[in-house]
């Protein structure tokens, strides 16, 4: 932008009311992939929001005598090997997915924020320490540490959260602190400092709102993972207490047994966990490249 | 009493290669309301000093390993954080060279401007917004009242540095350092902002320490300049006098190597040399001597202290318009010589290294000898 610009005063009011987050939500409105992903998490939402609305059948409803139905008119995705509507189940398993997914990756950012907080603007002993704990969770392989968590604590959704929650925090706790560390010697906190500013005053005010953007476009990625490992507990006998419940994961695993009968058992809740994790990671990429232009094609 | 005094002021940096020595003992005195320039080129200590009487050395690699920064009679060297930064941007404030860079890009500059305010003064947040829209004005900045909603990557270059003087002057600091203040900048506006910097510090009484390798700059700026080099002040005068009557060969070097369109007979462009030392190595001799034409034999070994350049009687005079005009050299350049830019002694030769100095102590600059030992023209 030139001097020129600041002298027409209608440019002025226009300019300056749009701010650095609606110029990234405008370009995100023109970011084809991030839209399609977008448009899959919201059919996501919808639907476990929605579910009891527009469910045909309730998640543990149906008769043996309808067991094993392939897809018809009156059950869009079959039914399962106890004859409930599959479509229903997919429904409400994504209440479970989105429930989990959120919390767990909210509990890891909050978890490794606080980590990577205190390792960057720390910084020598105490990042030392953090980062070689971070070290040790990320030696073991993501899903090996969920079920590790889930066996000491046992079965129950808290824990599947916690256990989910654990395979992210090395992420955004290595990802914050290298953010903060870069910015410690950044002009601007400089000036800040060399304008009186106070150590958390820099640290909240200044730092930490300059490295958020990294941490919103690796937890949206982190979403898709978290439901990948949600389902994947599930898969591995790990899901929710209640084994009737409608699990994505869970449901995987019951249809293996009816591979050859019934192979749609396998296609829907398979493609419900695809669709919804390359729905996240559409947006996260999107976010990415709206979050900071220069990553533009 | 000057309002700051930096006595043997020692900065090192502990790197990987070795312990680096920034600042080797730099002295200098500064009176309320005077301009001072602090000259020399990249690397040679100059942004590294006011960052260490600011206390802001990059750490923990940066440290101040002796000396003292009196400033008003309090040694900020000794200060806790705390005092120090109750003093920072109140009584001390400083202007960067990046202006894209050193504003926060995420805050509004309403946002930036109000809370350096009201992290000195006792305000309310209206109160400091309309002392923002004042000082907005005051650096020229058009629509203070809706330009203070703007982003950072809303202004253009010379109007973010206008932004960063108005938050600098903001609470009316006895000191302001700037550093290297328009080096960023297009040459057009380069001359507007040093005017505006100029007539808002004289009209504050606000000493300024004016950080910059560009000799232009200072003539019109700076009452008085001290010349650095490697981290010593190797000269230090009024700016007239460091203009007219260079007396260390160095300051010789820099006017030479600018073009000057007053110049009495345009003659050709004189580079300095050769490169910087290497500061990871502790100073032994005089830094200047491989890439100086008017060296001794002593250059080589002894380091020259920074002496009046002609005797007085009296003690010298550290501050203000009378400032006694000193520099740190064996073997001065004669004010012919400071003209020509070269050693003008008959038969006079650049003295080489003595034995006992091996190769990788010493890399002399290979056109020194060329230089000197010309008949004068």
């Amino acid at each position: 932008m030139t001097s020129a610009d600041i002298s027409v005063p209608g440019r002025v009011a226009e300019r300056a009311s749009r701010g650095l987050w609606r110029d990234a939500f405008t370009r995100l409105m023109h970011n084809g992939p991030a839209l399609v992903g977008l448009a899959l998490i919201a059919i996501f939402v919808l639907a476990a929001a929605l579910a009891p609305v527009i469910a045909p059948y309730g998640p543990l409803e149906g008769s043996l005598a309808n067991r094993l139905k392939g897809p018809s008119p009156t059950h869009w995705f079959g039914t399962d090997l106890q004859g409930r509507d599959e479509f229903s189940r997919i429904l409400y398993g994504a209440q479970i997915s989105l429930q989990v997914g959120v919390v767990a990756v909210l509990m890891g950012l909050a978890m490794g924020g606080t980590i990577g907080a205190l390792a960057g603007s720390f910084g020598g002993k105490v990042d030392a320490v953090l980062m070689r704990f971070v070290d040790v969770l990320l030696s073991i392989p993501g899903i090996l540490l969920a079920i590790g968590i889930v066996a000491w604590l046992g079965r129950g959704l808290p824990q599947i959260m916690f256990a989910v929650a654990a395979t992210t925090t090395p992420l955004f706790a290595r990802l914050l602190r290298g953010s903060l560390l870069g910015l410690r010697e950044a002009d601007f906190v400089i000036a800040a400092r060399s304008l009186g500013a106070s150590r958390w005053r820099i640290l909240f005010r200044h730092m930490l709102p300059n490295a958020l953007t990294p941490l919103i476009v690796a937890a949206t990625l982190a979403l898709a993972t978290a439901i990948i490992d949600v389902a994947g507990l599930g898969f591995l006998g790990l899901g929710p207490p209640d084994p009737r419940t409608a699990e994505w994961g869970t449901m995987l695993t019951d249809s293996t047994r009816f591979l050859r009968q019934a192979p749609y058992l396998l296609l829907f809740p398979g493609g419900a966990i695809v669709l919804t994790a390359i729905g996240f990671n559409l947006l996260g990429d999107g976010l990415r490249e709206s979050l900071d232009p220069r990553l533009k094609r | 009493m000057a309002l700051l005094s930096v006595q043997d002021l020692v900065v090192r940096f502990r790197t990987q290669e070795g312990t680096v020595h920034a600042v080797n003992g730099v002295s200098f005195d500064l009176d309320a309301g005077e301009t001072l320039g602090l000259v020399g080129e990249s690397g040679c200590g100059k942004s590294v000093t006011n960052l260490a009487i600011m206390r802001l050395l990059p750490r923990p690699a940066g440290y101040i390993d002796g000396g003292k920064v009196l400033f008003e009679g309090n040694d900020l060297v000794a200060m806790e954080e705390s005092e120090l930064r109750a003093l920072r941007g109140r009584e001390v404030a400083m202007i960067f060279q990046d202006p894209m860079t050193s504003l926060n890009p995420v805050l509004t500059i309403e946002e930036q401007m109000v809370e350096t305010i009201r992290a000195h003064r006792h305000v309310s947040r209206d109160q400091a917004r309309d002392r923002a829209i004042e000082l907005l004005s005051r650096v020229g900045i058009p629509h203070p009242e809706t330009r203070l909603n703007s982003y950072p990557h809303q202004f253009s270059g010379g109007m973010r540095q206008r932004v960063m003087i108005a938050m600098a002057l903001a609470l009316e600091p006895k000191l302001l350092i700037a550093d290297e203040p328009t080096t960023a900048l297009d040459v057009t506006i380069q001359a507007q902002v040093l005017e505006l910097l100029r007539a808002l510090t004289t009209e504050l009484e606000t000493s300024v320490i004016l950080i910059t390798h560009d000799l232009g700059v200072v003539a019109g700026m700076t009452q008085r300049i001290n010349v650095m080099y490697a981290g010593f002040i190797v000269e230090t005068g009024s700016t007239t006098e460091i203009f007219e009557q260079p007396h260390h060969p160095y300051t010789v070097g820099l006017l030479h190597s600018i073009p000057r369109l007053d110049a009495r007979e345009a003659g050709p462009l004189i580079p300095i040399e050769g490169s910087p030392p290497d500061q990871r190595q502790a100073p032994v001799g005089c830094p200047f001597a491989p890439r100086c034409a008017w060296r001794i034999e002593r250059c080589w070994t002894v380091n020259p202290p920074l002496a009046p350049v002609e005797a007085i009687s009296s003690p010298p005079v550290l501050s203000g318009p009378r400032a006694t005009h000193r520099a740190a050299c064996h073997n001065q350049p004669t004010a012919e010589e400071a003209d020509a830019g070269r050693p003008l002694r008959p038969g006079f030769m650049p003295a080489p290294p003595p034995a006992g100095f091996s190769a990788a102590d010493v890399e002399e600059a290979p056109g020194v000898a060329a230089y000197a030992g010309e008949e004068a023209p």
